[in-house]
């Protein structure tokens, strides 16, 4: 997708990508993006969660305005749950193979 | 937070399934175009990797891989009109909210509140797990590039599932 996204920056249209993946969009480098720490299948936000969805749309939006560094990622505050990281360390154990 | 270290995840599940290591693609600076509108005077067009298409009207994604083809969703589009199809990530809650990758309800409403200026006319689909990146700059991403010009989309956000 972050090359869709440089493609279509290079013919003159700005983008924003919102990201739910860090470490890909570190390396695929859209021009601008928003990070959000949650599940795959969420990157805008919880089923029904109008405001949350807002949110973050709303978040994106004000890093296109900002952003004046190609490339840079701005990590969004949200958090999948609060205080509880267990769904991030599930994953990470399977990333190290176990 | 340590976000998920999808590169190292997806080596894993590959190796695991009897795969070579998939290399992801490391790009050098991207190219920059300033934006100086106002958001509120900007057509803004959206993009979904979720494999949404319209039911009945259009044809589902290969859900597997390597699917080059998008889908124009209306802006006006009924969300209950909209189906995914894509076999690599959970879009159960994005079955029930279309809204959580695909936001276009929400972009209405940022029009609705002039926060925006307007929603643009024809928005995009994909599906992901795409291997083939010559392809997909070359054909796709063009073919995109191209349709936006067309409506003249002020503004690309893209979301991926």
């Amino acid at each position: 997708m972050g090359l869709i996204a440089r493609v279509v920056e290079e013919s003159g249209i700005p983008t924003i990508s919102a990201s739910s993946a860090r470490d890909i969009t570190g390396l695929v480098k859209p021009p601008r993006s928003v990070f959000v720490n949650f599940p795959l299948g969420h990157t805008t936000g919880k089923p029904f969660d109008r405001d949350l969805q807002t949110r973050i749309i709303k978040d994106a939006f004000e890093a296109l305005r900002f952003i004046r560094d190609p490339g840079a990622i701005v990590d969004l505050p949200y958090q999948w749950q609060e205080g509880d990281d267990s769904w991030e360390r599930a994953m990470n154990r399977e990333a190290e193979g176990g | 937070m340590s976000p998920v270290r999808y590169v190292d995840y997806t080596r894993a599940v590959f190796a695991a399934q009897g795969f070579p290591p998939y290399e992801w693609l490391v790009n050098g600076p991207p190219p920059f175009t300033p934006f100086d509108k106002a958001l509120e005077d900007c057509r803004v067009a959206l993009l979904s990797t979720g494999g949404f298409y319209v039911r009945g009207k259009q044809d589902p994604f290969d859900p597997e891989k390597n699917d080059m083809g998008f889908r124009e969703i209306p802006g006006d589009i009924d969300v209950s009109d909209l189906a995914v199809s894509h076999n690599y990530y959970d879009h159960s809650d994005a079955d029930r909210d279309v809204n959580c990758v695909f936001p276009i309800e929400r972009l209405r409403e940022l029009e609705a509140e002039g926060y925006i200026g307007e929603l643009a006319p024809v928005n995009y689909t994909i599906m992901g797990r795409i291997f083939r990146r010559t392809a997909l700059v070359n054909e796709t991403a063009h073919e995109i590039a191209e349709g936006l010009k067309r409506q003249e989309a002020d503004v690309f956000f893209l979301v991926p599932a």
